[in-house]
């Protein structure tokens, strides 16, 4: 798994890629969100494109990001869960709480100023 | 065909080959190709957690997969150290409440929308024993 950070605007934007299966490394993750309500970037868009396998040890990484950057007043968004990836979330009702898009711009804009 | 058996210490260093050899399996028992990460995804959930409740991940603790291909199924059991009863270990319930926030216990709930058959059970020596059946078409 390669994960790359980029802002855009007021936006950080999580890129994973490669395969998201548990173990230490999915701990990394979860400080990059803790690290980024520290540093007080709020506004977070994961970009789910280029996972390429994902089970539910991911599912719980982004659970996880969501709940730290909603206590902080924040929000988490997904952008281009692939199709197994969005079967996962709405096998687990995720989907009821997310934002997901397929565009990034329109992405971008939904979190506002 | 006899079983072939897998045995895997509990740790999750293991899971992406896993991941592999169950992908393997699939293709060489000709499942579709968009299907194979399904199986995957299903076969390394229950895998994890029989590390986890039926090992405690220790280390020192084996999984056993075994699998055979019929003709029009694949059957995997996964077998552990332990004798947990999956349903009381994890009431997990989606859409209920709080239970939608927690980070973890969603394994079971998802291996069973992807695969086809899952069902919990004791192996003769009253361990316990998941077995996870791959419908061919």
């Amino acid at each position: 798994m390669k994960i790359r950070q980029e802002m855009k605007g007021d936006v950080l934007v999580i890129a994973m890629s490669g395969k998201v299966i548990g173990g230490p490394e999915l701990i990394e993750v979860k400080e990059i969100f803790k690290k980024a309500v520290d540093q007080d970037k709020k506004k977070v868009l994961l970009d789910l494109g280029k996972v390429s396998w994902m089970d539910s040890s991911g599912l719980g990484v982004i659970v996880s990001g969501h709940t730290t950057l909603a206590r902080a007043g924040g929000a988490l968004r997904i952008l281009n869960a692939t199709k197994k990836i969005h079967e996962l979330f709405i096998i687990t009702k995720l989907i009821t709480i997310f934002e997901t898009y397929r565009d990034e711009q329109e992405a971008l804009n939904s979190f506002g100023d | 065909m006899r079983a072939i058996e897998i045995h895997l210490p509990s740790d999750s260093s293991v899971l992406e080959p896993l991941q592999q050899i169950v992908e393997a399996i699939g293709r060489s028992a000709e499942v579709e190709e968009d299907d194979l990460s399904s199986l995957s995804v299903a076969v390394v959930e229950l895998a994890k957690n029989a590390m986890e409740h039926g090992n405690g991940n220790d280390p020192e603790k084996t999984v056993t997969i075994s699998f055979n291909i019929f003709p029009n199924r694949i059957r995997f059991l996964i077998d552990d150290e332990g004798s947990w009863e999956p349903e009381k270990a994890l009431g997990f319930n989606p859409g209920e409440g709080e239970e939608l926030l927690l980070t973890r216990g969603r394994g079971i709930l998802i291996a069973r929308n992807l695969a086809k058959w899952v069902e919990f059970g004791l192996t003769p020596e009253g361990k316990t024993r998941v077995t996870l059946i791959w419908p061919l078409t």
